[in-house]
């Protein structure tokens, strides 16, 4: 598949959210389970165990438990940007369905997919794009061409003549220590 | 069997040999499926696309938990009264009671005189309008009086209430007539919660919700956008006046591929001297306006480097001066006394540069 065809997108945050406080983007919650199943075995040891922990830390999301006779185990989570996700529980340990479930309500309810660029500005550059004319001193449009004050070497000691001079202090130095 | 000699043939035998057993009608459950599915298309193409269904509609719900989940996901704490008052609409009051009344029972016995939430999202909007507007005032204190109403505007439209209020979770709740939902609706119950924040927690706890869901969409906007300034160069003039300053006055700066379509021209203000905004465009008369722009920006302190807004924590011991207003744009060029009017003239001066000399000012 071509790069095209894949779906991708932008780093986003929705409404920007956490600039002012933070809302958890799951609104509802639903555990979806057979009540005599041996794969459903996980969730029913989850909703014994750790559910009510779960919504006592969490009043902002609703939670639905809905037995369905024998139909595999599955929770999907709502969110406030109107999309859905699901996760099949089927077989899975209770501890494993925590983490899961962990991992909905983190997140942003955004589609999971390629990301373009890792990182996000809205002004990419305050100095703004560059141009010819960047930075560039207003008095050459008066010069008249050869302009031998272009070509002037600033009187100030070069790097270079700095950087000789240092080395030849450093050997004297080495000499004076050697005798 | 037929299936294992099948896959051991196809190794060791030629393909001749395999062409009897290919032949063999295979037992298979799957045999009209492709026909099934073609009728299920074409049905579902006469039929045309499941109607929206409100979510209520479906078997997981519980209103009552989900209105107090409400308050609480936004950290909120209000009783579900009051919180059931946000989402009742008056359309919703006036159906029931139509239904009740086409029944032949008496209103007065069927608890249908409840309030709906008119009157609350009335105040809510006026406590977040004028919120919005101070909050604005003492963010741009430099800036016009007219574009600090564009931005506020803006943050108050249809459009950016309705996003809010759909990204909060507010329309599945709402009680009302019409579905699909009008987004006039969802502003309203937004704003009747706003209210009901005011009237039940104070005007601090409501201020704090607009500052924290619907300031916040001014960020990556570009606000010198949402006031649209006819004549830049004109208000630029009245401005400088205003402030005893010298007019300005427009300098090329650099040109570039003039005599092609890709020319470039980089004109300056200058102001006693002194180099008040700078812009470059595809003509000089481009150039000249949006160096005007320029200048008016850096002189109310929009421009884009300027700091970002005081929201969320960095927020919280914010002053805001409620009387501060800004001052007025039109004040200002009515003023200044149009014989000294520049507008017009500061074009001829660009064209000026041109035509007089072409050895460019030196600026």
């Amino acid at each position: 598949m071509s790069g095209g065809s894949i779906p991708s997108n932008f780093l986003k945050n929705v409404l920007n959210n956490g600039i002012g406080r933070y809302v958890c983007q799951m609104k509802r919650v639903t555990f979806k389970f057979c009540k005599q199943r041996n794969d459903s075995q996980g969730t029913r040891d989850f909703i014994e165990n750790h559910l009510l922990d779960f919504t006592n830390a969490h009043p902002g999301v609703v939670v639905y438990i809905q037995p369905r006779n024998n139909r595999p185990s599955k929770i999907v989570a709502e969110y406030l940007n109107g999309r859905s996700e699901g996760i099949a529980t089927t077989k899975m340990p209770q501890e494993e369905i925590c983490q899961w479930l962990e991992h909905l309500r983190t997140r942003s309810g955004a589609e999971i997919v390629r990301l373009r660029k890792n990182h996000h500005t809205d002004n990419p550059s305050t100095q703004g794009v560059w141009h010819p004319f960047t930075n560039k001193d207003t008095s050459l449009n008066l010069a008249k061409f050869p302009d031998n004050d272009s070509y002037k070497v600033p009187s100030t000691v070069s790097t270079t003549d700095r950087l000789l001079e240092m080395g030849r202090k450093l050997r004297q130095e080495k000499l004076s220590e050697k005798s | 069997m037929s299936a294992s000699i099948r896959s051991g043939l196809k190794v060791v035998c030629f393909r001749k040999l395999l062409i009897p057993l290919q032949q063999v009608p295979s037992r298979c459950y799957k045999k009209g499926l492709s026909k099934d599915l073609r009728i299920q298309y074409k049905s579902r193409l006469t039929v045309g696309p499941e109607p929206d269904r409100h979510r209520s509609e479906f078997i997981n719900w519980n209103y009552d938990s989900e209105v107090y989940s409400f308050g609480k996901r936004l950290g909120e704490d209000l009783n579900d009264d009051i919180l059931k008052k946000v989402f009742l609409h008056r359309s919703y009051i006036e159906r029931e009671k139509k239904k009740i009344q086409e029944l032949g029972i008496a209103v007065g016995t069927s608890g249908l005189d409840v309030d709906h939430n008119e009157q609350l999202a009335k105040s809510g909007e006026q406590l977040a309008s004028n919120y919005v507007l101070i909050y604005l005032r003492n963010a741009f204190p430099n800036y016009f009086e007219e574009g600090i109403r564009s931005i506020h505007e803006y943050l108050m439209s249809e459009d950016v209430l309705c996003n809010i209020g759909r990204h909060l979770g507010i329309p599945e709740l709402i009680m009302c007539d019409d579905f699909p939902l009008r987004e006039s609706t969802i502003v309203t119950t937004l704003m009747a919660f706003i209210g009901a924040l005011e009237q039940e927690k104070g005007k601090e706890r409501a201020h704090l919700f607009v500052r924290d869901f619907i300031l916040p969409q001014l960020i990556g906007k570009d606000i010198n956008e949402m006031w649209n300034v006819v004549n830049p160069m004109g208000l630029l003039t009245a401005v400088l006046h205003f402030q005893k300053r010298g007019l300005p006055e427009p300098r090329l700066l650099w040109e570039g591929a003039s005599s092609t379509l890709m020319s470039v021209y980089h004109i300056g203000i200058y102001s006693d001297q002194k180099l008040i905004g700078k812009a470059p465009g595809e003509t000089a008369q481009i150039a000249e306006e949006m160096a005007a722009r320029d200048a008016l920006k850096r002189l109310c302190q929009t421009q884009e480097s300027r700091p970002a807004l005081l929201l969320g924590k960095l927020s919280e011991n914010l002053k805001l001066d409620e009387k501060k207003v800004n001052i007025s744009a039109k004040d200002i060029i009515e003023q200044f006394s149009p014989k000294e009017s520049t507008a017009s003239t500061s074009s001829k001066s660009i064209f000026g540069i041109f035509k007089g000399n072409h050895s460019l000012n030196k600026v």
